[in-house]
This record gives C-alpha cells, structure tokens and sequence, in this order.
C-alpha cells in the first residue's frame, strides 16, 4: 500500500470528503480554501477560493454538481463544482461547523456553533440542484439546540431524521419534517464531546467518534447502541467501510495536551477494527500530527485521512486488506 | 490513466549556487520502459537543487461509469488553472511503501513490550550484590552506606596516608591496565585532594530542618535563617510530581557559629501550621 500524499493545504485538515462516486476528494483546512483531488492518482483539479475564515466542514451533493462549505467567517457557501465559482453565501451569527446534504442532494443542513448572543441550532435549506438556479435564502427548517450544543450532525435514510452529536457527549434524534426531538442517547462519556458522525452506506446506522477515546455504532431509527471500539487515544474521526466489514479511526494526541500528558507518543495513526468483533486489526501509520479526519471511499477500494500536519493521505487497499477473513468468516464462506 | 507507481530515487543534491540559470528538465527513456526525470529548482535558501526521479508509468484501464469519465476531463481551475494534466509534483507526492496486513488479535507495540519484558527477564536474574557490604541488595539501598565505604576502596582519609601502588610512569597509569582517575595518579597526587578526605566545606554550618510544612518555599526559609547570619545555600525536598516540598530541607551558613545560633533559636520555631526541628546535618558518605 503506498499512499499518495497530497500537500495542498497550507494549515491543518479539518475534514476531508469522497464523491458519491468515490473519484474526486474534497479537503478543507484552515488555510481558508477548499481543494478537490483526483481519488485515482492525487491530481489536484482545482481549489475554490473566497471563505475569509478556517473552514471546518465540506460536503457534496449525490450528484457531484454543487459543493458546500461551511467554516469560521460564519458562512456557508455553495459552490459549482466543476468550475470552482461561488454560487450562494448564507451568512450567520457563529462559525459553521458541518455541512451536510440529505441523500437525495435536495436539502442542506448546517450546523451553527454556539456563541455569545447566539444558540447553537441545527438550520436545513431546500436546494434546487442547478448551477445556474437562485438558491433560496430563507431556511427551510431551524432546530434550536438548548441544551448542549451541536457539534455534528446528519441526515439518515430518506432524510426521515436529523441525528445530531453533542458536546456533552449525547446523541439526539430529531424529525427532519418538523424539527421535533423524538429521542436522545447518552452514547459517550458526559465530559467528552462527540467529534464525528459517519453514515453507513444505507444511513440506517451510524458511527460516532468522541474524545473519550471510544466510536461507537448506533442505529438511526431507535438509537440503540450496537458496537463499541475502544481505543487509547481520544478520537476525531470514525468511518465505516463498504465492502469489508471495517470501521476506520482516526485522531490522537492534540498538540495542545501533550505536554499536559505522560503520553510517550502521540498515537497518530488510522485505526482499523472489525466492525462486527470490535477487535482491532491493523493500524496505518504516516501523519506526523492527530488525523483530524477519515473518510472511506464509497467504492470501498480507498480511504484518505487528513491531518493536523497539513497533509491528506490517500490510501489505495491492495491484497491482504480485501483477503482478510476472520475464522468463522472464512469457514462459513467456505461452506 | 497513468500513475507514477514506482519511484525508486528521489534524492536532491545541492550544485553551485553561483550558476542561477536553471537547465531544462531532461526527459530520459530507459530500455526496461522506466523514465527518467532530471529536473532542476531553487529552493528556499537560493540553492539549486538537481531532482532526478525514475518513474514507471502504468496504464491501468478501469471501467468506469461516463459520469466519472467525464469529470477525468474537467478543465482545472482555481490555483491549478492552466496546469498540465497529471499530477503536478508540488501537491502530490508518493510516499513511503506501508505495509498494511490485517491481523487477528492485533495489540499495538506488541514487539516493544516483548523486549520489555526481556529486558525484566534479564535483570530478574542477575544477582544483586551491594559493593558496601556484599549483601542482596542494591548500593544505595545498604544500612551501612553512612558509615562504610564501598568494598575494595579504602575508606575515607585512608588515601591521604598513601599506600600507593600507583604504577611508576607518571600521568597516564598505562602499566596497570584499568583506568586511573586523574586524582589517584601518581603524578597528579599534589593536585587531587579526596572530597570524602576532608569534610566539606560547609558541611559543619549545614542545618538539616525537618517538619517543614509542604506549602513552604525556599524564600521563606532563607528569610527566617538570614537572621542569624548569612545563609549560603538553602535546599528544599519537592515531589517532583506534585510540586510540594516533601517536608525537610538543608540550610548553610556561611558561618559555623552562625549556624549554631540558628539551630537554637529555629528548633521549635513554628512554621506554618507544624513546628520545625532544626539539627546539624549528618555528613553524607
């Protein structure tokens, strides 16, 4: 497995994304500027210039035709693609900090971050899916977060609900129609926030990624916990991936404690679990900084990480990652 | 669509820096179907650097749905505008070969703490032996390290009588074989005095507090002590984990009788919420 390293970014990676195709990358970083990366060979298509801020989320619709990107100049912006304009500046009160389209690419929810005179809320926009059409300024829906604030959120199968990560650790479900909380799940430890929320390929579950060192697998319709991954780092980033039953994580040391920790080592590399076992199996190694993000191609032949080194790694799978069975694995294919 | 799926040199070297015109990259196709690539930058110091990359392009044909054929042959655009297809080496780079191969039961450093272990194993067996008294135990932990000295070296004071065996050739002790620190030469004889031969220094106007209340500083203590006299030294125990002093430190005076006075007055001076013992410092081996 020799990964492609691509060094486009100037600051650390915040989040980096795959096609529905899983043949271009979007990264965003604190540099200000979105880049998309060819998944096959590393070549840099284009970059969209004009956030005045961090960017700390991107996303892009199921057809590949607009891009959203939301980071700390308190916009979210839509982009066109293939050309890299601006099409739509929402502006709000705080940063921006997820961005995701439905599945069906015809709605956009953001989630705004908390600040003094401003709620952390959950705010979704209708979307036409046309370069060349006016995108609607007002929000469809708007869901206020009191309690702890949102710092991810999704939209599960058929856009039926929203599910949002907080930073006390919980997981809420909300109606994706009227914005009602239907449900909430203390998934993670109180103290720690949830740092990532991933989707299955059908959206029916979901994993979570949370500073308490744990990723945990839960299902979008009645939030019932399903699998825990323990690990002995705090985690920013858990990706499941199609094809082989594996959940990829990522995250690390942050620079910012290690000095406050007897840490000998800053743990910075991608971890890889079995999804149905909870047993890990193999690490990735290479970032020199906490990986900030994983994302799994969709095709399941790929996955990239992007660091707090500034780097995004992609990694093409060879041989023994798709050969690999586990025992009762191998003896019930054989049968 | 191709890919560089080897690169077995890239290595930089620096030329003279006096040359600035830089050469036009050369393009060199080899016999086995390889390329080779010399190219030449200035890099951030003024330097130029002469690249040479050997790289074998790989045509790998790959069904893919038009929808991503077509996105292949998308014009580039923002800071990439203009660029030739191809990845372009200032953003993207291959690196080192990983290998990555699944394992049931993988636990992470698994070779690290197996040397570890060997490590424990190694010096489960060997034997302690103290070099005071010969007993089971490490030097440092000995109950007779005050008041012996390590076996096989004379105590203290005995080396000033002489018994000397140092070899007849002056500085350098060659003839006896092992190392001889400079103080036990022959030669060098008028200028090593022994630290243990004589008490030190201040070793006599050195008071030993205990009982000292763990918020205290070393300024508090040389404050209270600088009454009685000059205070030379003042050190205070602290956990190095916690920071807090660990309960006793040592004050030198500069002045024996100084110091004396000190221990009087300063024994059973209530500190903080405990009373200090004050008393002369044991000498130390």
């Amino acid at each position: 497995m020799r990964p492609i390293l691509l060094s486009g970014h100037e600051r650390a990676l915040t989040q980096v994304k795959y096609t529905r195709d899983g043949d271009i990358i979007f990264s965003v970083s604190k540099d200000h500027i979105v880049c998309a990366w060819y998944s096959a060979n590393g070549e840099r298509l284009g970059t969209y210039h004009g956030h005045q801020g961090a960017l700390w989320t991107v996303d892009i619709d199921p057809t590949t035709t607009l891009l959203a990107s939301g980071g700390a100049d308190n916009t979210i912006r839509l982009w066109d693609v293939k050309t890299g304009k601006l099409l739509k500046t929402w502006d709000f009160g705080s940063s921006i900090k997820r961005v995701e389209f439905s599945p069906d690419g015809t709605q956009l929810l953001g989630v705004t971050e908390k600040r003094v005179g401003h709620v952390s809320s959950i705010v979704v926009y209708d979307i036409k899916q046309d370069v060349e059409a006016e995108q609607s300024s007002e929000h469809a829906l708007r869901i206020v977060v009191d309690e702890s604030k949102a710092t991810v959120a999704g939209f599960s199968y058929g856009a039926k609900y929203i599910i949002a990560g907080h930073e006390d650790g919980s997981v809420s479900q909300f109606d994706a129609k009227t914005g009602e909380l239907l449900d909430t799940f203390q998934a993670h430890e109180p103290d720690f926030s949830v740092t990532d929320l991933q989707w299955s390929p059908d959206r029916t579950y979901f994993i979570t990624a949370s500073k308490d060192k744990t990723a945990k697998l839960i299902s979008a319709s009645d939030l019932a916990l399903l699998k825990t991954y323990v690990t002995d780092t705090p985690l920013n980033s858990a990706a499941l991936t199609p094809v082989k039953d594996f959940v990829i994580l990522g995250g690390g040391q942050a620079a910012m404690d290690v000095t406050t920790t007897s840490a000998r080592q800053g743990k910075f590399e991608a971890r890889i679990f079995h999804k149905i076992f909870e047993e890990e199996i193999g690490r990735v190694r290479g970032h020199f900084g906490p990986l900030n993000y994983v994302a799994v191609s969709p095709d399941g032949k790929s996955y990239c990480s992007g660091g707090e080194d500034g780097y995004v790694r992609v990694h093409h799978f060879d041989r023994p990652y798709f050969d690999f069975l586990f025992e009762v694995e191998r003896e019930r294919a054989n049968i | 669509m191709s890919k560089p799926a080897e690169r077995t040199r890239d290595w930089a070297e620096e030329e003279d820096e006096d040359t600035l015109a830089l050469p036009q990259p050369t393009v060199t196709k080899n016999k086995d179907g390889t390329e080779t690539i010399v190219s030449y930058r200035i890099d951030e110091n003024g330097k130029k650097v002469k690249t040479t990359r050997r790289i074998k392009k790989t045509i790998v044909k790959q069904i893919v749905n038009p929808r991503v054929a077509e996105r292949k042959h998308w014009a580039k655009f923002g800071a990439e505008k203009g660029k030739p297809a191809g990845p372009q080496s200032d953003t993207t780079s291959i690196a080192e070969n990983i290998a990555f191969r699944p394992t049931i039961g993988f636990r992470a450093g698994a070779q690290e703490e197996k040397s570890e272990e060997q490590k424990k194993a190694v010096l489960k067996d060997a034997k302690i032996k103290c070099r005071i008294c010969s007993g089971e135990h490490w030097t440092s932990k000995c109950p007779f390290k005050d008041t012996m000295a390590p076996e096989g070296d004379s105590g203290p004071g005995l080396g000033d009588l002489g018994v000397d065996e140092a070899p007849a050739e002056g500085g350098l002790g060659v003839g006896g074989g092992g190392y001889v620190p400079p103080h036990m030469r022959k030669g060098g004889a008028g200028a090593g005095e022994r630290m243990g031969g004589k008490f030190e220094r201040d070793d006599l106007a050195t008071l030993r507090v205990t009982n000292v209340s763990e918020f205290a500083e070393e300024q508090d203590l040389r404050d209270m002590f600088s009454r009685y006299g000059r205070v030379t030294r003042v050190y205070l125990a602290k956990d190095r984990e916690t920071g807090r002093a660990k309960g006793f430190a040592f004050v030198s005076f500069e002045d024996r009788l100084d110091a004396v006075k000190a221990c009087d007055k300063m024994d059973g001076f209530g500190f903080g919420h405990l009373i200090l013992r004050v008393e002369f410092a044991k000498k130390s081996t």
